[in-house]
């Protein structure tokens, strides 16, 4: 007969949250932040084709740190949700929120249900229009979903990086000065990461229907000065 | 619809069909409907680019309507037409688009001319082979990497030839094919271009009942686009007008004849 160990709700999930918690520090941190015009998505990525940031549809892009299979695998999902959605119905009623609470659910199941929690944190950005507003939605490891009004930081070193933003951009700015503080922000007063290794988004309205735009190494630099 | 999860041996990969009918999104329909049809769509290749013209009415036994738009932006470099059952015709603009910019999404790459073409070849086979709806395409486009205009056609089951030339769909394509092959050569530049389509559309106007031509009391006048390493742009209605007018003039001039040129 095998032995059977009792382990207490409370200690199972500090447990789960400690692995995945662990898991999502190893990988670099990423700035979400609403500018003037639109919505930038900044991360530190020494990878040039490992893309951490990814369109996923007409207003709406995805971020995800920790795991790269894990948040990949989502990041595919949503894409195929969103195009799936707007073929089914309409474009327009392709909604950030709706996809963001699927998000939740998935996470909040697999760190409940699942083999081990996933060890991703993810992030939702919807540029808004007359429909729909500008929204950062920010889900966690264990499906806790937040709505953040003008920035998000996710990722290991979350909570310092978002007091150094938070300090520095109490307004929205400009798109290059928004780029400049987030990047300051995930570098830390030490350290200043290459422009090379930045991976930015943006959603901008430009009179085309798609709204996502990956900067390049000259866009950033020219942004950065 | 739920959050559309696969695991890594049963994934769809970037191809928006494979995931629809997978996901239940699309079905191959058996009913029988009233088609609409009838049409001319001509792409012709030229020194830089291609140039497509299509016409614009769309026919059952009467005209249904007279202002469809049977060219479409597949994507910045590429323009597809469709001929044969304007519902299935419309299904398949939709899913191509779609498809297209999914592919783009997951793999963050843009598919190659030639992968656009052959992508079609089982979504018109599956259409063509189990609907009494048939679809034709058309497709032609700015080959990035070539830097040179592509023109694909396609056969009833699904296969796809490229053309070095031209090519045209729809019931009025004997005759715009008849003035294409008159009048085409390898070095046309884009002016000559137009101005051998909008012939070649004009013909096939005057002879298939099924084709509009120009229509000068409602303005209503071929669709005209040119496809280059700038992508994908449609004529101005004036300009397409004001060639029309003038193929018109001429004609009328040599009492409804070409009058023994192409023009």
């Amino acid at each position: 007969m095998s032995n059977y160990f009792y382990v207490s709700p409370e200690q199972l999930i500090k447990d789960r949250a400690e692995f995945a918690q662990k898991g999502i520090a190893r990988g670099r941190s990423i700035v979400g932040a609403i500018f003037d015009k639109g919505v930038v998505l900044v991360a530190e990525n020494p990878s040039a084709s490992l893309h951490k940031i990814s369109e996923v549809y007409d207003r709406i892009a995805f971020a995800g740190v920790g795991k790269y299979n894990e948040f990949d695998r989502l990041r595919e999902a949503g894409i195929r949700w969103a195009d799936g959605t707007g073929y089914t119905y309409s474009r327009s009623d392709v909604d950030a929120r709706a996809l963001a609470n699927y998000y939740a659910q998935y996470l909040g199941d697999m760190f409940t249900e699942g083999q081990k929690p996933l060890e991703v944190e993810v992030l939702i950005a919807q540029l808004g229009n007359k429909l729909r507003p500008t929204k950062l939605y920010r889900i966690a490891y264990e499906g806790t979903i937040t709505d953040e009004p003008h920035f998000v930081v996710l990722g290991g070193d979350a909570e310092t990086i978002r007091d150094r933003f938070a300090l520095s951009a109490p307004t929205l700015e400009s798109l290059s000065a928004t780029l400049r503080h987030a990047t300051a922000a995930l570098g830390g007063p030490e350290r200043t990461i290459p422009h090379n290794e930045l991976e930015v988004g943006v959603l901008e309205d430009r009179g085309q229907r798609r709204t996502f735009r990956r900067l390049s190494v000259d866009e950033v630099n020219a942004l950065l000065g | 619809m739920g959050l559309p999860l696969f695991s890594a041996h049963n994934d769809p990969g970037p191809s928006f069909v494979e995931f629809a009918e997978r996901h239940g999104l699309v079905h191959a329909s058996t009913s029988a409907d009233v088609g609409v049809h009838a049409t001319t769509v001509i792409a012709l290749r030229y020194s830089s680019g291609v140039v497509m013209i299509g016409d614009r009415q769309a026919t059952g036994n009467y005209i249904a309507s007279r202002d469809v738009r049977k060219i479409e932006a597949a994507d910045r470099f590429t323009g597809l037409a469709v001929s044969g059952s304007a519902a299935r015709g419309i299904e398949l603009l939709r899913l191509t688009q779609l498809s297209f910019e999914h592919y783009e999404k997951m793999t963050d790459s843009s598919l190659s001319l030639s992968g656009k073409a052959n992508y079609l070849s089982p979504i018109i086979q599956r259409n063509n082979l189990s609907t009494p709806l048939p679809v034709l395409p058309l497709l032609a486009g700015w080959d990035l990497s070539a830097e040179q205009g592509r023109v694909f056609e396609y056969d009833g089951a699904g296969g796809c030839y490229e053309r070095n030339d031209f090519a045209a769909i729809g019931s009025g394509s004997p005759f715009a094919e008849g003035t294409l092959r008159l009048g085409f050569r390898a070095d046309l530049d884009l002016e000559e271009a137009l101005e051998l389509g909008a012939l070649a559309l004009y013909e096939a106007g005057d002879n298939d009942p099924s084709t509009g031509g120009p229509d000068f009391v409602r303005r209503i006048f071929p669709m005209m686009v040119v496809i280059d390493a700038g992508g994908f742009r449609e004529i101005e209605i004036d300009e397409v007008e004001r060639r029309f007018q003038l193929i018109s003039e001429r004609r009328a001039e040599s009492g409804g004849v070409a009058g023994g040129a192409l023009r």
